[in-house]
């Protein structure tokens, strides 16, 4: 593996409870009332993110990356207002943004000629309205924040090629050398200990 | 309710991001149509996100933030009426096909196969996959063919079968290379399909084969 992906050394499956309400928080002073002081601090936490996922495995250079920082903070900015705490996690929310202008900017260079951008394809948040369903919704998000840190190393290193390089199944096979059917089941492996609800 | 949906490879695959433009279009249109998916993918994208959160960061310089600071002032933050989600599209037509057909199924140029089917190719940008509807009479037949390729089906009105399951709106089908079928509309209204392939199709009954020459993919 020629680059391997470097996560925080204090990571513990992302940061539930306090900080994430913080985040929240942040979204919906930006939202009311322009908070220029809580858009700041949104963005000394969630900027230096975005640049490493803007670099992760991809081509990008330095000064796109940066581009990439200024989009979706920007998008953060005038997007405020429809983030629902209720319904996302203030890192969901930001990680699809970013993931969709990262997407949106792959396409560009690849001079792809398209009425639609990702955000049509990939709508933000669609989560249900039902109290009931909000509520597994909520300790689910909570759950697969606190299993992360028990997944065994060949599926983080799937989840990272797949979510954060963002490569096909077929692309991950194709760069570790393994054969498709066991990057698939590896990824299905994690899902399942994550315990993602698939109810059919 | 759909009762066929994309499989996990599949989701997984749209939440982060990682699907062809034109399929990612295709499984987007059935989450319209179905809130299982729509959890489901929910979940998966905070997988996405506590990676996200782990990532170690990447110095950004203070003149990122200036710059992006300084143009706050033109854009002032967009005011939300009610929510933007991706609501039940049960009873009408998904959003993003709306965009794409510029109308409604009535204002598109249909194209004449056989006597009860009818193909209208949609423009998505993907150089790699054809995006096309199917309209197929009530009780009408598609003559047998097998896939090249790989093929999603998106049932949006109607239903059809074929000898695997009968299949109605908002059902998402997945084919392989080398699945032949001959799928059949419902008797009671005419089927208006999805479908998106990334090679042509491949009639494999006697009276059709002559056309498999003419079939070419209609990408872009």
């Amino acid at each position: 593996m020629e680059n391997t992906l470097k996560f925080s050394s204090t990571y513990n499956g992302g940061s539930a409870g306090r900080r994430t309400d913080e985040w929240s928080e942040c979204l919906q002073l930006i939202a009311k009332n322009e908070d220029r002081a809580a858009f700041t601090r949104f963005f000394r936490h969630f900027a230096p993110l975005i640049k490493a996922f803007a670099l992760a495995g991809s081509s990008l250079s330095a000064s796109l990356a940066d581009e990439l920082v200024q989009e979706v903070m920007l998008k953060v900015w005038q997007k405020a207002g429809g983030f629902n705490p209720e319904k996302a996690a203030a890192s969901t929310w930001v990680y699809t943004i970013a993931r969709n202008c990262r997407t949106d900017m792959f396409r560009r260079l690849q001079k792809f000629d398209t009425p639609l951008s990702e955000e049509d394809v990939m709508p933000e948040q669609g989560n249900s309205e039902e109290p009931l369903a909000m509520l597994q919704d909520r300790r689910s998000r909570e759950s697969i924040r606190k299993m992360m840190s028990t997944l065994p190393p060949d599926q983080m290193q799937i989840l990272a090629k797949v979510y954060m390089e963002g490569k096909s199944h077929a692309e991950a096979a194709n760069e570790l050398d393994l054969p498709l059917g066991t990057v698939k089941s590896r990824v299905r492996l994690a899902i399942q200990k994550l315990q993602i609800q698939i109810d059919r | 309710m759909a009762k066929y949906h994309p499989d996990l490879d599949l989701l997984t695959e749209y939440a982060a991001g990682t699907l062809p433009l034109a399929q990612a279009a295709c499984v987007s249109v059935h989450m319209s149509y179905c809130e299982q998916c729509r959890r489901t993918v929910s979940q998966l994208q905070d997988v996405g996100a506590s990676l996200f959160e782990g990532l170690q960061g990447e110095a950004v310089s203070e003149s990122v933030l200036n710059s992006v600071l300084g143009q706050l002032d033109d854009e002032a933050p967009l005011s939300y009426v009610g929510s933007q989600d991706h609501a039940s599209a049960i009873g009408k037509t998904p959003a993003i096909l709306q965009r794409l057909m510029n109308g409604d199924y009535t204002d598109l140029v249909w194209k004449k196969i056989t006597s009860s089917l009818s193909i209208s190719y949609l423009k998505t940008g993907d150089p790699n996959y054809e995006f096309a509807l199917y309209h197929i009479k009530a009780g009408g037949k598609i003559p047998e063919h097998s896939h090249r390729g790989a093929e999603m089906t998106l049932v949006l009105e109607g239903g059809f079968s074929d000898a695997d399951g009968s299949y109605h709106e908002g059902d998402f089908i997945m084919r392989e290379p080398g699945d032949a079928h001959a799928p059949t509309a419902v008797q009671s209204e005419d089927c208006i399909c999805l479908a998106v392939l990334d090679a042509p199709l491949k009639f494999t009954g006697w009276k059709y084969r002559w056309m498999n020459p003419f079939l070419q993919l209609s990408a872009g």
